[in-house]
C-alpha cells in the first residue's frame, strides 16, 4: 500500500493542498492581469484598448471568487493535516516553520476574503493582497517545507 | 467600351453645394432608369450619400459625348446650371475608375479613414442600380471586385482597427473598466455637444439608465426627454454620485466641481465599486488627483483625443498596404476588361 493511502488525514491532506494550490494559481493569475491592465487604464496607455484581455470588473470578480472557492478547501487540509501530525507525533501543533506558513497563508487569505466580502477594499488591493499570499506559497515551497 | 465615374465629395465640395446634387425623395432606382435613358447610356449605377455623389457609367467605344449627356441630365435633373459648378466635380475613365471605387468602397477615401459604413451604402446602391437593371457585365464584375477588395483590406490590414471618435473611445474604456454596461448608470453633468453624443452612443451601446443634470433645471429637461433619462435638480446630484458607475462633466464652470475630498469620501458609500469619471469641460471639472484613487479613472478630452489620434496614425500607417492590395485587384479587373474589349470587337 502507497505510504500516504495509510492515514486517511494525510490523504486528505495531500489532494486537498494541491487543490488549493491550483485554485489560488489561477487566483493570482486573474490578479496580476488585473494589475497590468489598471495600471495601463490609470497611465491612460491606449494599448489596454486593442488587449484581449478581460475587462477589470470580471477579473476582480474572478480573483475573489476563486480565493472563496480555494479557501474552505485550505482550511480542510490544515485541519487534516493537524491530525495527520497528531497520529504520527502526539502533538497537534508544534510551530515549525510548515506549521507557521501555513497559519500566515491561511490568515492572508482570510484577510483577503474578508476586506473583499464586505467591500472595504476592492480591486487593485485585492489583487496585490492575492499576489502576496500566492508569494508565500512559492515561498513556501521552494525553502522545502511545503 | 469606356468606364467613367463623375462624382463630388467632402474633398471637393461642402455640403452646401453637395446637397443640391444629392438624389433624395425619388426613389434612385427609378433615377437610375431615367439616367439610362436620358444619357443612352450602356450602364450605369449612382451612388449618393451625405459625403458623395457618384455615377459610374459605361459607355459605348465610338460614343463621344456621353459625358455631356450626364452634365445635362444633372443639370436638369437638379434644375441647377451644371457649369456653375464644373470645377467641384472629378472624372476619372477607365483603371482610374477602378482604382477610385476600391478605395472608396474599403473606406480609404471617407471623412473618417477606413470607416465601414460606407461599403454597405456602396453595397445598397448597387442592389439598386441591379434592381434597376441598368447594370451589365462590367459593372457587374466591377462592383463584386470592389466588394471583394474592400473585404480583404480590411481582414489583411489595420485599417479599422481601433477607435476613431471621442465616442466610442468613452464606450471601449467603459467596457474594459465596467465590464457590461446593461446594469450600469451614468449621470451627466451640464451639457455640450460632445457630452450628448456620448451620452446618445452609451444609449446605443446597451448602458441601463441615465441621468441629467444642469444649472437650470429646464434644460436638464429637455436633455432628458432626448435621452429617454431623468432630469435631476443641480443642488440634488452629489447624493446620486454614490449610484452610478459613469460621470460625464462637462458644465462651463471656471473651477474644478469634483475634487479628490469628494471622491474619496464616496468611495466607502460606494463600497469601492469603480467609477469612471469623463471630464469634457474645458477648463475642467474634475480635479486631476482623482485618477489617484483606487477604483477611480478619469479620463478628460485630451486624454480621449490622444486616443482617437493614436488610432487614426495607425490606420494612416496601413495605408500602403491598403494600395498594394488596390493596385494588383484593379490591374486584375483590368485585364479582364482589356479582354472584354477584344471579344466585343471580334464580334
Amino acid at each position: 500500500m502507497l505510504p500516504f493511502l495509510e492515514n486517511p488525514y494525510l490523504f486528505l491532506h495531500i489532494i486537498t493542498i494541491h487543490l488549493s494550490y491550483i485554485i489560488f494559481f489561477l487566483a493570482s493569475a486573474a490578479a496580476l492581469i488585473y494589475l497590468v491592465e489598471d495600471t495601463q487604464l490609470k497611465h491612460k496607455k491606449t494599448k489596454v484598448l486593442f488587449s484581449r484581455l478581460p475587462d477589470l470588473s470580471f477579473l476582480d470578480k474572478l480573483n475573489y471568487r476563486l480565493i472563496g472557492l480555494g479557501f474552505p478547501i485550505l482550511t480542510l487540509s490544515i485541519i487534516s493535516g493537524v491530525f495527520w501530525v497528531r497520529d504520527i507525533q502526539g502533538a497537534y501543533w508544534s510551530w515549525n516553520p510548515r506549521e507557521v506558513y501555513s497559519l500566515v497563508l491561511w490568515l492572508l487569505y482570510a484577510a483577503t476574503l474578508h476586506v473583499r466580502l464586505s467591500e472595504k477594499l476592492r480591486g487593485r488591493k485585492v489583487a496585490i493582497l492575492s499576489l502576496a499570499a500566492f508569494a508565500i506559497i512559492v515561498l513556501s515551497l521552494f525553502s522545502n517545507c511545503p | 467600351m469606356e468606364l467613367v465615374v463623375l462624382g463630388i465629395n467632402h474633398k471637393t465640395a461642402p455640403v452646401e453645394i453637395r446637397e443640391k446634387f444629392s438624389f433624395t425623395g425619388k426613389p434612385i432606382v427609378e433615377v437610375n432608369r431615367l439616367l439610362k435613358e436620358s444619357a443612352a447610356l450602356l450602364e450605369n449605377l449612382i451612388l449618393s450619400t451625405c459625403n458623395r455623389v457618384e455615377i459610374y457609367a459605361v459607355a459605348g467605344s465610338h460614343d463621344k459625348d456621353y459625358l455631356s449627356r450626364i452634365k445635362n441630365f444633372l443639370g436638369q435633373y437638379h434644375k441647377i446650371n451644371i457649369t456653375d459648378f464644373e470645377n467641384r466635380f472629378y472624372l476619372h475613365r477607365n483603371e482610374k475608375v477602378v482604382e477610385h471605387l476600391f478605395r472608396v468602397s474599403s473606406g480609404l477615401d471617407s471623412m473618417v479613414i477606413g470607416e465601414m459604413e460606407i461599403l454597405g451604402q456602396v453595397k445598397q446602391a448597387y442592389h439598386e442600380a441591379r434592381h434597376a437593371q441598368t447594370t451589365g457585365k462590367v459593372l457587374h464584375r466591377l462592383f463584386e471586385k470592389a466588394f471583394n477588395t474592400a473585404k480583404k483590406i480590411r481582414t489583411e490590414t489595420a485599417i479599422t482597427w481601433g477607435t476613431v471618435s471621442v465616442s466610442s473611445a468613452a464606450v471601449r474604456l467603459a467596457r474594459k473598466i465596467l465590464g457590461e454596461l446593461a446594469d450600469k448608470k451614468a449621470l451627466i453633468i451640464g451639457a455640450g455637444q460632445v457630452g450628448e453624443q456620448l451620452v446618445l452612443y452609451l444609449k446605443k451601446n446597451g448602458l441601463k439608465s441615465i441621468l441629467v443634470t444642469n444649472r437650470t433645471l429646464e434644460k436638464a429637461e429637455v436633455l432628458a426627454k432626448n435621452f429617454g433619462a431623468q432630469a435631476l435638480a443641480f443642488e440634488g446630484y452629489r447624493e446620486k454620485l454614490s449610484e452610478v458607475d459613469i460621470v460625464i462633466a462637462s458644465t462651463g464652470a471656471p473651477h474644478c466641481i469634483i475634487k479628490k475630498d469628494d471622491i474619496t469620501h464616496l468611495m466607502p458609500k460606494r463600497h469601492q465599486r469603480p467609477l469612471f469619471l469623463i471630464d469634457l469641460a474645458v477648463p475642467r471639472d474634475v480635479e486631476q488627483e482623482v485618477n489617484k484613487i483606487d477604483n477611480v479613472y478619469l479620463y478628460d478630452i485630451d486624454d480621449l483625443q490622444k486616443i482617437v489620434d493614436v488610432n487614426i496614425n495607425l490606420r494612416k500607417s496601413q495605408l500602403e498596404n491598403c494600395e498594394k492590395i488596390i493596385v494588383s485587384a484593379r490591374q486584375r479587373f483590368i485585364d479582364w476588361l482589356a479582354n472584354e474589349n477584344l471579344k466585343h470587337h471580334e464580334n
